[in-house]
């Protein structure tokens, strides 16, 4: 009985067991690296010189100069605003709205789960596909709401008409969108309070509010946390629906900061300034992932 | 092992005699199979040069020419292309190109330019010779209307008025119509001959009738409008209407071929241009609602048109194939086409300037010579009188002054005639590597005007202003 021979040389050493964990790692990390890393280190050297992407001209070395112009622009610090109103307003809308459908569903009731089925669908449908349904649900010739209004009024009504009408029409799109996914967040922390608090709770007599305040929310508020700040997240990038409900009108008054670096980049070919404009969100959304992290520990350490 | 190396060398050996005995025979001349990809927009018009290639192109090389269009949907036709070219993948060996991409796209080393190949082929001397001066223009020279060559015409492309014969013919209408306007209410081609922008505010409205209200023979199933023409944030949408309205003011655009001490500031926020822009937003509030959102574009005012909303519009040619339609159009027997209205001069004269649509195909740097001969053997089996024939016969329009100047030509289509007639007032937007920024800058202030955020004036400072900082950035402007 002779033993399996052991492989010699580079290819031995190659298999050893101290390394096979890396070697099986290793293309995974190959494609991450080329994929993702290094396009990431690319853009961000494109920072700092003076290249477009349409152009022949050999790229110069401009340091922070993109930098200071994304930084000192005033458009960019319009999109911001627009893009901190829409942030605020839909992910407290998401928050309100889901947090009423969690109470909803929390209880059993006939059709529950067909009607859950049915509430669910938003967040699992495609951007251009609510993106195009809103965008044909407030046309003010033959829209459905349009035509709604105007039983009442009598005349046909475009919201996407003014700034601040259009901002509330791409609210509630996206919020239509991800208000279900709030939901599930509560939903998940509600059915985990045990139900012999409650049942002590009515014992005592506590009112709803109490019973509330002291025993679902402190349940739930991590979870409400991590809803905030995945949404804010998400929304912060927001782009498909907005580019094509309103594609930043009327003027400029929805164009959310995700939309201008897409101008930036692949309309005007300012590739520089659209790269460093995207390292300055990449620093937020860092921030803000950060935050989250810090919120899913403080769960962890509650459970 | 020895198995396996008898027959390594037994597989080099009758390779070495394979390999020398071909060397040995005399050459065979072979049909060289080659593809032609060409990036186009998903539209009748390139669609129909897929289906005749595949009919009828034979390459007089004798090589096995195919020509694969790669069709890509209007909306991110631009992005796509660009997309294309900058990550360098050399995909395509042509592409339909919008004329106003050919600065960006040539100074980024990617559109050959034809002069040589032009001055060493009588065919195409000739063939540049017969297509519309207006056309060479806008869709092949680069610095614009300069003698450098670098496309020619895949589909030319016109705006002309589509309108409601059972409307505007019917005796109650044109009786209405005359009582109270006095004029004559258009009703054949050459009634629409004698349409300015006045006439086209009366026939808006006139033709404004509420649920219910009686329109030509029957009754008005819906809100019904007279008029409407684009106005929309999308792309050039807004743009292409509007830079009508300031060349028949007698305004205009920065002009890029005085570079550079032609100007922006006081040019593109001239006295006419404001004029224009207000007489513009004036009678867009004859047009349906979705104007005040600042997205009604050429599709939606087709769409309009086509479910029996609207009496009359001004839509590119292009998309009049639909309109006929009784598949996709409740009115494709009572639509009939007619020129422009435009401003009436004190000659009594009417002016239709108006921006030239349509788009030229382009042949890539990065082609052999081979694929570049191919490539110019599709120029000119496309631009042959047949083909272009056939092409016009099925709803596209011809670039060659001899095929236009046909009798029958105005016959192959009901905009024919509409068509060949605005030719001659086309001009063009601008063509230069910064266009876009010019453009989305312009049509997002147009947007703040049309959706009440901001005067004519107001927005047209914004413009030239803006436009002043990125041409003395690109150094256009001294």
């Amino acid at each position: 009985m002779s033993h399996p021979t052991e492989p010699q040389g580079f290819v031995g050493w190659l298999l050893s067991p101290e390394r096979r964990g890396a070697l099986l790692v290793a293309p995974a990390i190959f494609v991450l690296f080329v994929m993702n890393i290094f396009p990431l280190m690319w853009s961000f050297g494109l920072s700092f010189f003076n290249y477009r992407a349409n152009r022949l001209t050999v790229p110069s070395f401009r340091g922070l100069y993109y930098y200071e112009r994304v930084l000192t622009d005033p458009v960019v610090w319009e999109r911001f605003q627009t893009t901190a109103i829409i942030v605020g307003s839909s992910v407290l809308l998401q928050l309100i709205v889901g947090f009423l459908l969690a109470l909803l569903f929390e209880r059993a009731f006939p059709g529950r789960r067909i009607l859950l089925m049915l509430v669910l669908t938003p967040m699992m449908l495609s951007f251009v596909a609510v993106g195009v349904f809103f965008k044909l649900f407030y046309e003010p010739t033959f829209g459905l709401l349009s035509q709604f209004v105007s039983v009442f009024t009598g005349e046909p009504y475009a919201i996407l008409a003014t700034p601040t009408s259009a901002l509330i029409g791409i609210v509630v799109a996206d919020a239509w969108m991800w208000s279900p996914f709030v939901m599930l967040l509560v939903l998940a922390g509600l059915v985990s309070v045990p139900k012999y608090l409650y049942e002590a709770a009515e014992i005592d007599r506590a009112s709803w509010w109490r019973r509330f305040r002291t025993i679902t929310f402190p349940y739930i508020k991590s979870l409400l946390l991590l809803a905030v700040l995945f949404r804010t997240i998400e929304t912060f990038k927001l782009f498909d629906i907005v580019y094509l409900i309103t594609e930043g009108g009327p003027g400029s008054s929805t164009e959310t900061i995700a939309v201008y670096v897409y101008r930036l980049a692949f309309q005007f070919f300012r590739t520089s300034q659209a790269s460093a404009l995207a390292y300055i969100l990449l620093f937020v959304v860092i921030v803000l992932t950060n935050l989250y992290l810090y919120g899913v520990q403080r769960r962890s350490q509650e459970l | 092992m020895q198995f396996v190396k008898s027959t390594c060398l037994a597989i080099a050996a009758g390779a070495a005699t394979l390999a020398l005995s071909a060397g040995a025979l005399p050459k065979v001349v072979s049909a060289e199979e080659i593809v032609i990809r060409m990036a186009a927009p998903d539209w009748p018009p390139t669609r129909f040069m897929q289906e005749e290639a595949n009919r009828s192109y034979k390459a007089p090389s004798g090589n096995d020419v195919r020509l694969e269009l790669d069709f890509i949907p209007w909306g991110n036709f631009y992005e796509r292309v660009a997309a294309s070219l900058t990550s360098g993948e050399q995909k395509y060996q042509m592409i339909v190109t919008d004329s106003q991409w050919l600065g960006s796209f040539i100074e980024g080393g990617y559109y050959m330019k034809l002069n040589k190949f032009i001055d060493a082929d009588p065919e195409l001397q000739a063939l540049m010779e017969d297509l519309h001066p207006a056309l060479v223009a806008a869709y092949s020279t680069y610095p614009h209307k300069s003698e450098n060559y670098y496309g020619f015409p895949q589909m030319p492309d016109t705006m002309v008025t589509w309108y409601r014969k059972d409307l505007f013919c019917n005796d109650a209408e044109r009786a209405a119509f005359k009582e109270t306007f006095g004029g004559t209410l258009p009703c054949s081609y050459e009634d629409w001959e004698n349409v300015d922008w006045k006439a086209w505010e009366n026939i808006g409205n006139h033709f404004r009738r509420a649920k219910g209200d009686k329109l030509g023979d029957g009754v008005a199933d819906d809100d019904f409008y007279g008029v409407a023409y684009q106005a929309s944030k999308t792309y050039d949408f807004s743009t292409m209407q509007i830079n009508a309205f300031f060349w028949q003011w007698g305004g205009g655009i920065w002009d890029e071929t005085k570079e550079p001490e032609g100007k922006a500031i006081g040019v593109v926020n001239s006295d006419a241009n404001v004029a224009g822009f207000e007489r513009y937003l004036d009678l867009l509030k004859l047009a349906p609602p979705a104007y005040k959102t600042g997205q009604m574009g050429i599709f939606e005012i087709q769409d309009l048109f086509m479910q029996g909303k609207v009496g009359a519009i001004i839509d590119w040619v292009g998309l009049g194939e639909p309109v006929l339609d009784p598949k996709t159009s409740q009115v494709s027997d009572k639509v009939a086409f007619g020129v422009t209205p435009g401003k009436r001069g004190s000659d009594g004269k009417i002016e239709r300037w108006a921006n030239i649509g349509g788009q030229p195909f382009v042949l890539t740097t990065w082609n052999s010579d081979t694929v570049n001969q191919e490539a110019l053997d599709i120029v000119k089996w496309w631009l042959s009188e047949d083909t272009q024939i056939k092409f016009a016969k099925n709803g596209g329009q011809s670039g060659l002054k001899s095929v236009m100047a046909m009798d029958e030509y105005k016959t192959f289509r009901p905009w024919n005639q509409a068509h060949v007639a605005m030719l001659p007032w086309q001009r063009d937007v601008w063509h230069i590597p910064e266009f876009f920024e010019l453009l989305t800058q312009q049509q997002e202030e147009f947007d703040k005007a049309i959706t009440g955020q901001k005067s004519a004036r107001e927005a047209l400072d914004a413009v030239a202003t803006f436009q002043d900082d990125i041409l003395r950035e690109a150094e256009r402007i001294e």
